[in-house]
């Protein structure tokens, strides 16, 4: 879930946050309960109104696709809008949930043997899929699940981090890789005693890490005998033929448009999805509840009839006024450009804009392997002299999120304990607004007598954005890193450039990397914290911990935070390691992101808190 | 005239092939994003990722897999480690595992529409402005029209494509008037998707309209010196005779010319910013998402679909002329 860069964002960005800013009255006054005024004026609901009407048509405005359409593989924000109204994993997340899932495939939250090895699930035994499969869901669709996504063809992203301590694995991610087209192989340590019962081993007492990655889509139910022949093509052709189990389904050729059953023998093709253009939701028959009325096993209201994802609305802010002024249309995986909060704001209708906690952060990463930023005094300086806001404001200023001030988000679990909105007691951290005499006292702790960089180590090279907002973020860091003398070659390349082949490749790393930053996996800092800043995950290439940092005392912490199984003492450790790191000065955090959404003046939207995004199984639309 | 033909399509058989090529050394010499990461997403390992690229064929040397690429569209070999045989055998793209032909000419008709629609509009617009600006040269018609086609030209198509859709359009604009933003995808009928298209249309012919009058009126003016319109008048032609028979039919060969490439750059995705501010889902759009993802057989597939229309509608073109202008012949 990379974060997706705001390509459209119009010129005069800054202009119009200001504006934006005195439209509102709104000021850089955060509160301490970790939301800033601004999410908390704009707060979206977290459940649908008593009166939600049922039926009705949905339109999702969007820019992109979804970053894929298998289940398997999904691992983008806006991929699990469409996954959370279609799939049905062993937990979920209502609208509300921000520090743990709510169990939804399972009967109930998952069990823990004493020795922290064995996790259990039960799950409910009348679930069905759609069809054309139309059977009840097994324990052993949810292992199958799982263990495709070790396969080639279905790219998943997290499964072997978090999964990496099940029993088996290994062997089965060779056996996979050795035969990538010869069928999912055998988790070992993931067994079905029975048809509702799945027991996961594990070789270390990391249950939380596994239980965080199975509320993804990953663990929602995958019928074998209906699957493997897509997983036996590489890549796998499962999500064109993907069946579901939530309220809705991406249309196939068994079933209308009004959820009613056409056929019971379709090849279960999808007519509803064309890539980079739209995907049409329909009601699952097979789901067993009615609009506004769930089954029993299930928490999802699902008042619409129908939801069509429109996609290619490339330019931001058409597409926003697009959704302001017209009927029953949300946006989908675009940010709410300045100009059309602005709009929101100052004349849309009441609840037309919501701010929602990203759970995600943006900063600027030092390579602190590299002269002259492998030196922790000359970091700090740079950490110092920042000007935080005027970061935060190429983003498009309060409305966006408030100032970081550290790496964990507001409503996380271990923000308050790194600190909360006030951040770690560090003296380079405090100001906001930059400190300079101070950059210049550690300038010359770092040997720079005239408090400024001199010499050919600061001569440094920066790799970030070609486009806005990316790119106007890189010219401040520019501009700051000038302050304190560093002559900067800035070099523009598009966001995933950026990426694959500087910022995530050690060899070809440069100094700074304006333009990095992490959105949580799942609500515990392990999914935060141990990619992007613990020294055993550097790696050759599609490396995380953009600045290299490789402390030992710090990668202890982490892998130690990893084994607490208690939430609390948990929570206590991962805030720690967020302020060890900080105290390392490996990065200059500006802004906790805030997702601005837009709806429709006719739509009761219901946002989701663990993705920011509008809820599709809650919004309605208004009587 | 058929052995022109056949030597003309050799030579664009050849020139696929080179196309092919350029495309190949474009992608791998200046930097793109590398495919398996992107599709591997950003936690996966060194193995994963090593695994997806092997799958996708990016283990094989350039060399290689420009081989197997050009055996897929051009021959009816078999190709190793996928199920599709050539010829026309484009790929799959690395972002949706679509066929890239498939994705193409799905996105085919949505362009088709748009350029000849536009066409009509911009040579409707074109030929009369060129025409009276040619006959009344120096008048205030003339130096207007001119005028027009100049700030018409200097427009930006993004920036008039944005202007129309906040002037005219239903959904945003001030004077709600044509279907706006993506009501392409919502038109299912004929006339409502030609509907839809009013504001493209406009838009995607305004600049070109303009270029044509401006070449016309030069290329009549030209005409109109020659001796043989001069005779003509002193034959005691009809001046509407004159012009429509002798000036304006030497004069448009060149626009025929024009036309043919530019109808073929657009059906090659060249409408790029017009079907991505509009959001019409044509291959100008598919070409925008293609880049921003470093989709390289979806690349490649537009690319070579494109030169293939230039090719054959240059072909089109040399033929049409032998018969505009009798002075030509092939052999």
């Amino acid at each position: 879930m990379r974060m997706k860069v705001l390509r459209a964002l119009v010129p005069g960005l800054l202009v119009v946050a200001g504006l934006l800013i005195a439209a509102c009255g709104g000021s850089d006054e955060t509160s301490t309960s970790g939301t800033s005024e601004a999410a908390k004026q704009y707060a979206a609901p977290t459940e649908a109104p008593s009166d939600a009407q049922s039926g009705g048509d949905l339109t999702v405005i969007a820019a992109s696709d979804v970053d894929y359409i298998d289940p398997g593989a999904a691992y983008y924000q806006f991929t699990y809008m469409v996954t959370s109204a279609t799939l049905s994993q062993l937990e979920g997340y209502a609208p509300a949930d921000v520090e743990g899932p709510t169990p939804l495939l399972a009967t109930e939250a998952p069990t823990v043997s004493d020795d922290g090895k064995t996790v259990t699930y039960t799950i409910n035994d009348d679930v069905k899929f759609s069809p054309p499969v139309n059977r009840t869901v097994t324990s052993a669709d949810v292992k199958y699940a799982i263990e495709r996504s070790l396969l080639p063809g279905v790219p998943n992203g997290y499964v072997q981090t978090y999964l990496a301590g099940v029993e088996g694995i290994d062997k089965a991610i060779k056996e996979a890789q050795d035969n990538p087209t010869g069928g999912a192989p055998d988790i070992s340590g993931i067994t079905t005693p029975d048809d509702t019962t799945l027991e996961i081993k594990l070789t270390n007492t990391t249950s939380i890490g596994v239980i965080g990655a199975l509320t993804l889509p990953v663990s929602a139910p995958v019928p074998e005998e209906y699957a493997k022949q897509y997983d036996a093509e590489n890549p796998s052709t499962y999500g064109e033929h993907q069946v579901a189990t939530g309220p809705y389904m991406i249309q196939n050729a068994c079933v209308a448009d009004d959820g009613s059953i056409v056929s019971k023998k379709c090849d279960g093709e999808l007519t509803g999805y064309t890539p980079n253009k739209e995907i049409h939701l329909v009601r699952n028959p097979n789901w067993g509840g009615e609009a506004g009325s769930p089954p029993d096993w299930d928490f999802r209201p699902a008042y619409l009839d129908q939801v069509t994802i429109q996609e290619g609305f490339a330019d931001t802010v058409s597409a926003s006024k697009k959704v302001l002024s017209g009927s029953a249309m949300v946006n989908g995986d675009f940010t709410t450009p300045p100009s059309a909060i602005k709009q929101a704001a100052t004349s849309g209708e009441e609840g037309q804009l919501t701010l929602t906690p990203s759970g995600g952060n943006r900063y600027v990463a030092l390579n602190t392997q590299s002269p002259p930023f492998d030196d922790i005094n000359v970091r700090k300086a740079v950490l110092a002299n920042s000007n935080r806001t005027d970061l935060r404001n190429t983003r498009g200023g309060e409305l966006t999120g408030p100032v970081a001030t550290h790496i964990l988000p507001p409503e996380f679990p271990g923000f308050e304990e790194a600190g909360g909105l006030e951040g770690p007691d560090l003296d380079f951290i405090q100001n906001p607004d930059g400190d300079p005499e101070l950059a210049a006292e550690y300038m010359k702790k770092a040997g720079y007598e005239s408090g400024k960089c001199e010499g050919p180590d600061c001569e440094i090279t920066m790799v970030g954005d070609d486009s806005p907002p990316g790119s106007d973020t890189a010219a401040v860091v520019k501009s700051q890193l000038e302050q304190l003398g560093f002559k900067v070659n800035f070099q523009k390349v598009t966001h995933d450039i950026m990426y694959t082949k500087f910022c995530s490749t050690p060899s070809n790393a440069p100094e700074v990397c304006p333009n990095v930053g992490w959105l949580k996996d799942f609500n515990d800092g392990q999914s935060m914290l141990d990619p992007t800043f613990n020294g055993a995950n550097v790696v050759p290439e599609n490396n995380s911990n953009w600045a290299q940092l490789n402390v030992p005392k710090i990668n202890k912490a982490i892998d130690d935070a990893t084994l607490i199984d208690d939430p609390e003492q948990r929570k206590q450790a991962w805030g720690e390691v967020d302020d060890m790191i900080m105290a390392e000065a490996p990065v200059i955090p500006y802004i906790w992101d805030d997702q601005a959404n837009i709806q429709s003046a006719d739509v009761a939207g219901v946002v989701n808190k663990f993705n920011a995004n509008w809820d599709l199984a809650y919004t309605s639309l208004k009587p | 005239m058929a052995r022109y033909i056949v030597r003309r399509l050799l030579w664009a058989f050849l020139m696929l092939i080179a196309v092919s090529g350029v495309v190949f050394v474009l992608f791998y010499v200046f930097p793109s994003a590398d495919p398996a990461q992107l599709r591997a997403g950003r936690q996966a390992n060194e193995d994963q990722i090593q695994a997806i690229r092997e799958s996708l064929g990016l283990d094989k040397s350039v060399l290689e897999q420009f081989w197997i690429y050009i055996k897929g569209v051009f021959t009816p070999f078999d190709l190793p480690g996928t199920d599709a045989t050539g010829p026309l055998y484009f790929g799959h793209s690395y972002q949706s595992n679509a066929d890239v032909k498939d994705v193409i000419f799905s996105d085919l008709p949505a362009t088709a529409l748009l350029v000849f629609g536009a066409v009509i509009v911009w040579m409707a617009i074109a030929i009369p402005t060129g025409i009276i600006s040619a006959i009344r040269q120096r008048s205030l018609l003339d130096r207007t029209t001119m005028v027009t086609t100049l700030v018409f030209i200097s427009a930006p198509v993004f920036w008039l494509g944005l202007v129309a859709l906040y002037l005219f359009a239903q959904d945003v604009g001030i004077i709600p008037i044509f279907p706006g933003i993506g009501s392409y995808a919502d038109a299912d009928s004929f006339p409502a998707k030609c509907a839809s298209m009013i504001l493209p249309w406009l838009v995607l012919a305004a600049a070109t309209a303009a270029i044509y009058a401006r070449y016309l009126r030069s290329q009549m003016i030209d005409v109109m010196q020659e001796d043989y319109i001069r005779t003509a008048r002193a034959k005691g032609l009809p001046e509407r005779r004159v012009i429509a028979k002798h000036v304006l039919r030497s004069a448009i060969t060149p626009i025929v010319t024009l036309l043919g490439l530019d109808v073929a750059v657009l059906l090659a995705g060249n409408a790029i910013l017009t079907e991505t501010v509009f959001n019409i889902p044509g291959v100008g759009a598919e070409t925008f998402n293609a880049i921003k993802r470093s989709d390289l057989p979806m690349i490649q597939g537009i690319t070579l679909f494109g030169a293939f229309f230039i090719v054959t509608l240059n072909l089109v073109v040399d033929i049409v002329y032998a018969y505009l202008d009798p002075r030509v012949r092939y052999e």
